[in-house]
C-alpha cells in the first residue's frame, strides 16, 4: 500500500502539477549541458585512472621479467600477478606468469593460463611450445605432438626459422625419448631438408638419426658436416659409428681411425675401430683375398666358435641357459676334423658350411651365454653383413 | 447565406482532434509541436536517456573510486602486507561507521530495498545526499576489502540521480514513482555491464510487473548507461569467460547436484544474515561505531591466514576460479569463508552490495562441486568455468530469489546460449530448495526487519489467481428452451428452488426469472414461444479460464451469467452468480 509520509522532506509538494511546457526544453538543455560537463570531467578522471593503472602494470611486469630472467620464479610470479591486477587480459603478463609457474613446477596453474592464451592466440609459438612441454610431462603424447606441431608452424618473435628448428629438434628428442622412432625419423628428414650447411646442426641431426637407428641418414648428415669441418672429431666418430652399423667396415675404419687420431681419448671410437679392424681381418668373404687367407680366416673363426661353445657349456649363472648348445657342439665336433687347410682346398663348399655353423654358434651363444668376446662380436657382425649380402 | 466550410476543420472534427493537429504536412504551430514533443510520456522517455547517461557516468566514477580506494588503502601488489591487511579494513571501518551514523544515515545496507521504498512509499523520492553517502562509504568499504559488492550501491546511486532529475523536472506523481526504478536499472546495468539482466532484475524485484509504460524507459536508461560505461571502462564483461560446453545431456545430473548444493548454501547464507542482522542492530548504539571495524578486522584476519580472495568484490578471484586455477577443496573453503566475511560485513551496517558476494560464493561453490564431481566421474566434460558460471546463477536464484534474472544474467555474461540447459536445471532446483526451506525472500525479510511493509515480488508472483471455473457451478435444471412455449417452460421452473434461469437462444444466451415466466402466463401469453417474449434479448457470457475478477463486472447486472466453452459458445460449462463469486473469494481468503 502506498503511503505518503507527512514528515518526509519532500521538496516538491507540487508533484501533481502538470509540467510547464515552456520550462522543459530549457531544463533539458541545461541537463544536456551538465551532462557534457560531467562527461568531460569523467573523461579526465578516466585518463588519469587508466594511465596510473597502466604504469603500475608495466612497473610490476618489468620487475617480474627481471626476476624471471634471474630464475627467481617465486618473486616473478607475485609480480606478474600484481601486473595482471591492472590489466587482466594482457597477453604478455599472462604468458610470463605461466612461465614463472612452470619454473615453480606449478604446471597445473601454468596450464590453465596457457590454455586461455591458446584460445586467444592459437598461432602463438611460445604458448604452443609450453603447452607441448606440459603435455609431454603429463604423458599426453597425442596432445604433446599436436602442440609441438602447432609450435613448429606457429608465429614466433625474432628469428622465426631458428625457433621452429629448435622446436622440431625438441619434438624429435621427445619422440625418441618415448621410443617413437619412425615418427622421429620423419621429423628428422623434414628437419634436414630445412637445415642448410651448418656443420654443427648437421652433426646434431646426425646424432639424432643415430638415436633413431637411421644410419644411412646419419652417415649422410655427418658427411655434410665433414665437408665443411673435415677434422671435427665428433663428426668423424659419428660417421664411423654409422658406417660400422651399416656394415661398411672399410669406410668405418677410415672414419674411426681419423676420429681416434683427432682425439686419442675417445675410447668408444677406439673400441669401435678395434672391432672394425677385427671384422675386416676375420671376414673370409671379403673381396680380394687369397684362398689361403680365406682358409686361414675360416679356420680361425671355426676355432673361436669352438671356444665360445666350450665356454658356454658351463653356464655362468642361473640366467644363462645352455639349451641348444649340445646339438651345435655335436655339429661342431663332427665338422672339426674336416676343417683343415687340405679339406678346405679340396672341398670349396666346406668353407661356406663351416662359416654357417660358426654364425649359428655365435648367434645362439650371444643370446644365451652372456657378453661375447671381441672376436665373437666381430664374427657376429660378419654374420649380419653376410646375411645382408 | 450559407456558412463558409473549412474542410480541414471538418476533418479535425471528424477525428476528434484539434484543428491544428489534423493539418496535413508541416502546418503545425510551434506551440503545438512543442506540446506534442514534450507530452509527459515522451518527455519521460527522453529523460530516461539522460538518467542513463548520468547514472553511467556516476557508476564509472564509483568504479574509479573503488579502484583508487583499493590502491591507496591496500597497496598496489597482488600480495598484501599483513599490516595493511589487518589495519586497512579495520581503520576504514571506523571512518565508515562515523560517516554512516553522523553524516549519511540512509547509506546503510545494499540499496535495493531503499529503491523499492522510494517506489512504494516515498513517491519516488530518494535524497541526493544518500547517493553521495553511498558513493563515498561504499567505495571506502569495498576499496578497503570489506566483503561487499558495487552493484547494489550503483543501483541506488542511479535511482537517486533519477529521483533528483525527476524532482527538478517537476514530473507528475505517477511518473515520479516510476523514476527510481528507471535510474536503478541504469545504475545496475552500468555496474554489471549487462543491460538485459539489469532490466529484468528491476522488473522482477523492484517494480514487480511488466508494464509497457515503464519498460521503454527502463530499457532506454539501461542501454544508455551501459554505452557510457563502456566508453570509459571497455566492453569486456566482468569476467573473462572460458569456453563453455555441454556435450552430453546426461551431464545435467551433475548440474542438478550443483543446484541442490547451491540451494542449501543460499539458505545458510540467507539465514545467517537474517539471524545476525537484528542481533547486531539490537546491540547498544555505541557498538555501531565498531561493528564495521570488527567486520573489517575479521576479513583482514581471513586474508592474512591465506584467503585474500575474500576481500572486496572478488572479481579477480572469480575469474581465476573460472579458469580452473584453484583446487576444488580450496574453492569450497573460499565459498565458506566468503559467506562468513559477507555476513559480518553486511550485518555490521557497512554500506555495500550483496550481488558480487553472491556471485563469488556461487562461482566458488560451482567450481568446487564441478571439481569434486570430476574426481568421482572423470569423464565429465564440463570445464570449471562452466560450473562456476552455473554456480553464479544458482546462488542468484537461490539467495536473491530472482530466477528469471539469474538465467539471463548467466547467458548475458557468458554470451553462450549452450549453457542455458544447465543453468535452468540448476537454478530451478536451487530456487525450489531455497523457497521451500526459507519461504520469505531475503530482501523481504530485510524490509520487514526495518519496519517497512513493501510488497513482496515473490509473493506477488506466486499468489494464486482465481478463475471463473473456480467459482462456477453446474447448470442442471437452469436452462430453458426459447423455442418451447412459456407454459411448457413454467412447468420446468415451478418445482425448481432457483429463481433465475438461462434461456438458450439460437445465437446465444438470455435469462429470465421464475416470476417473469409466471407473469407471462398470467398475461395470457402462455402459448407463445418463450424466446419471442423475452425482455432481454441476449446477455454476455464468460469462459472458464477467465480471471474471477472479470466475472465481477457482469454478475451485478445479470443475476446468472452463463459460462461457455471457447470452442462452442452454445456449449454450456456452468453458470455463475454474484453469490458464487463472493463465496469463492471468502473461501480463498480463509484458506
Amino acid at each position: 500500500m502506498v503511503e505518503l509520509h507527512e514528515d518526509m522532506p519532500i521538496t516538491d509538494r507540487r508533484l501533481g502539477l502538470r509540467l510547464s511546457i515552456k520550462q522543459q526544453p530549457v531544463m533539458l538543455a541545461l541537463v544536456a549541458a551538465l551532462g557534457v560537463l560531467f562527461f568531460l570531467a569523467v573523461a579526465g578522471l578516466s585518463r588519469a585512472y587508466h594511465a596510473q593503472r597502466e604504469a603500475l602494470g608495466e612497473r610490476w611486469f618489468s620487475r617480474g621479467v627481471a626476476d624471471l630472467n634471474g630464475k627467481r620464479y617465486d618473486s616473478a610470479m607475485t609480480e606478474f600477478r600484481s601486473a595482471l591486477l591492472y590489466s587482466p587480459d594482457n597477453f604478455d603478463y599472462q604468458l610470463n606468469l605461466a612461465e614463472a609457474l612452470i619454473g615453480l613446477k606449478r604446471t597445473g596453474e601454468a596450464y590453465s593460463y596457457l590454455v586461455n592464451l591458446w584460445e586467444e592466440q592459437p598461432e602463438n609459438g611460445v604458448v604452443n611450445l609450453e603447452l607441448a612441454r606440459i603435455a609431454a610431462q603429463r604423458k599426453q603424447t597425442e596432445q604433446a605432438q599436436r602442440y609441438y606441431h602447432n609450435a613448429i608452424y606457429a608465429v614466433w618473435p625474432g628469428n622465426q626459422e631458428e625457433k621452429r628448428r629448435e622446436t622440431r629438434l625438441e619434438l624429435i628428442e621427445y619422440l625418441l625419448s618415448i621410443n617413437l622412432r619412425a615418427q622421429a625419423q620423419a621429423e628428422l628428414i623434414a628437419l634436414q631438408e630445412n637445415l642448410g650447411d651448418d656443420p654443427a646442426q648437421q652433426r646434431r641431426v646426425g646424432e639424432l638419426f643415430l638415436q633413431a637407428q637411421d644410419y644411412e641418414h646419419a652417415l649422410a648428415a655427418y658427411r655434410l658436416s665433414l665437408k665443411i669441418e673435415r677434422h671435427n672429431e665428433a663428426a668423424l666418430a659419428g660417421a664411423g659409428r654409422a658406417a660400422l652399423e651399416l656394415g661398411q667396415y672399410s669406410l668405418a675404419e677410415r672414419y674411426l681411425q681419423a676420429a681416434v687420431a683427432e682425439n686419442p681419448n675417445d675410447a668408444q671410437s677406439a673400441e669401435r675401430l678395434k672391432t672394425t679392424q677385427l671384422v675386416l681381418r676375420m671376414d673370409p668373404f671379403r673381396h680380394g683375398i687369397s684362398v689361403a687367407e680365406r682358409d686361414r680366416a675360416v679356420m680361425e673363426a671355426f676355432a673361436i666358435a669352438g671356444q665360445r661353445l666350450s665356454s658356454c657349456a658351463t653356464p655362468k649363472g642361473p640366467n644363462v641357459p645352455a639349451t641348444g648348445q649340445p646339438n651345435l657342439a655335436d655339429s661342431w665336433a663332427k665338422m672339426k676334423p674336416t676343417v683343415s687347410r687340405q679339406e678346405l682346398r679340396r672341398n670349396p663348399d666346406l668353407a661356406e658350411r663351416a662359416m654357417d655353423l660358426v654364425f649359428e654358434v655365435e648367434r645362439q651363444t650371444s643370446a644365451n651365454c652372456g657378453t661375447p668376446s671381441e672376436a665373437d662380436q666381430a664374427l657376429l657382425l660378419i654374420s649380419q653383413s653376410h646375411e645382408g649380402n | 447565406m450559407a456558412p463558409e466550410v473549412n474542410p480541414q476543420a471538418g476533418l479535425a472534427e471528424s477525428l476528434n482532434l484539434p484543428a491544428a493537429e489534423a493539418r496535413p504536412g508541416n502546418g503545425r504551430s510551434p506551440k503545438a509541436l512543442l506540446k506534442s514533443v514534450f507530452r509527459e510520456d515522451r518527455f519521460f522517455l527522453i529523460l530516461s536517456v539522460f538518467i542513463g547517461v548520468f547514472s553511467g557516468l556516476a557508476v564509472v566514477c564509483f568504479r574509479f573510486a573503488i579502484g583508487w580506494g583499493r590502491l591507496y588503502l591496500l597497496g598496489t601488489g597482488a600480495v598484501l602486507s599483513p599490516t595493511r591487511l589487518l589495519l586497512a579494513p579495520t581503520l576504514t571501518g571506523l571512518v565508515i561507521a562515523v560517516l554512516v551514523i553522523h553524516v549519511f544515515p540512509l547509506a546503510r545496507g545494499s540499496g535495493v530495498n531503499q529503491t523499492k521504498a522510494a517506489l512504494y512509499i516515498y513517491n519516488g523520492y530518494i535524497p541526493f545526499r544518500t547517493a553521495i553517502g553511498k558513493f563515498i562509504t561504499a567505495a571506502l568499504a569495498i576499496g578497503s576489502g570489506q566483503s561487499l559488492g558495487p552493484e547494489d550501491p550503483s543501483l541506488q546511486i542511479g535511482a537517486s540521480i533519477a529521483s533528483m532529475m525527476g524532482r527538478r523536472m517537476r514530473l507528475s506523481r505517477d511518473r515520479m514513482r516510476l523514476i527510481a526504478p528507471v535510474g536503478a536499472a541504469a545504475g545496475l546495468a552500468a555496474a554489471f555491464n549487462a543491460p538485459i539482466s539489469a532490466v529484468l532484475f528491476v522488473i522482477e524485484e523492484v517494480i514487480g510487473r511488466w508494464s509497457a509504460g515503464i519498460l521503454g524507459s527502463v530499457v532506454l536508461s539501461a542501454v544508455s548507461s551501459v554505452v557510457v560505461m563502456r566508453l570509459f571502462l571497455g566492453s569486456e564483461s566482468l569476467f573473462r569467460i572460458p569456453a563453455v560446453q555441454l556435450e552430453r545431456p546426461s551431464e545435467l545430473i551433475a548440474y542438478a547436484i550443483l543446484g541442490i548444493v547451491g540451494g542449501v548454501a543460499s539458505v545458510v547464507f540467507s539465514l545467517g544474515i537474517t539471524t545476525f542482522r537484528p542481533k547486531f542492530k539490537a546491540l547498544p548504539r555505541w557498538t555501531q561505531y565498531f561493528q564495521p571495524a570488527l567486520a573489517g578486522l575479521l576479513i583482514g584476519i581471513i586474508a592474512w591466514l591465506g584467503a585474500p580472495q575474500v576481500m572486496g568484490a572478488g572479481y579477480e578471484a572469480m575469474d581465476e576460479a573460472m579458469h580452473g586455477r584453484f583446487t576444488w577443496q580450496f574453492l569450497a573453503i573460499l565459498a565458506a569463508l566468503k559467506i562468513v566475511a559477507t555476513l559480518f560485513s553486511f550485518v555490521s551496517g557497512t554500506p555495500g552490495g550483496m550481488f558480487a558476494p553472491t556471485l563469488f560464493i556461487g562461482a566458488m561453490l560451482g567450481a568446487a562441486v564441478g571439481g569434486a564431481e570430476h574426481v568421482v566421474l572423470p569423464h565429465l566434460t564440463g570445464s570449471p568455468g562452466t560450473y562456476a558460471l552455473v554456480g553464479m546463477g544458482v546462488l542468484f536464484a537461490g539467495f536473491l530469489r530472482a530466477p528469471m534474472t539469474s538465467v539471463f544474467m548467466v547467458l548475458e555474461v557468458s554470451g553462450n546460449y549452450s549453457i542455458i540447459l544447465p543453468v535452468i536445471v540448476a537454478n530451478t532446483i536451487a530456487y525450489v530448495i531455497s523457497r521451500g526451506l526459507q519461504p520469505i525472500a531475503i530482501f523481504d525479510v530485510l524490509t520487514r526487519q526495518d519496519g517497512l511493509e513493501l510488497p513482496s515480488m515473490e509473493e506477488q508472483r506466486e499468489e494464486g489467481v482465481l478463475h471463473v471455473e473456480d467459482a462456477m457451478r453446474t447448470a442442471d435444471g437452469l436452462v430453458l428452451d426459447a423455442q418451447e412455449t412459456v407454459e411448457q417452460n413454467l412447468v420446468k421452473v415451478e418445482p425448481a428452488k432457483e429463481e433465475e434461469f438461462l434461456v438458450r437462444l439460437p445465437s446465444g444466451w438470455s435469462s429470465v426469472s421464475k416470476q417473469q415466466v409466471r407473469a407471462l402466463v398470467d398475461a395470457g401469453k402462455g402459448g407463445a414461444s418463450l424466446g419471442s417474449q423475452l425482455a432481454i434479448r441476449e446477455i454476455p457470457f464468460l469462459h472458464p479460464d477467465l480471471a474471477l475478477e472479470t466475472a465481477l463486472r457482469y454478475v451485478d447486472r445479470w443475476p446468472l451469467v452463463p459460462v461457455v466453452s471457447r470452442a462452442d459458445v452454445r456449449h454450456l460449462e456452468g453458470v455463475i452468480s454474484q453469490r458464487d463469486v463472493l463465496e469463492r473469494y471468502r473461501e480463498f481468503g480463509e484458506s
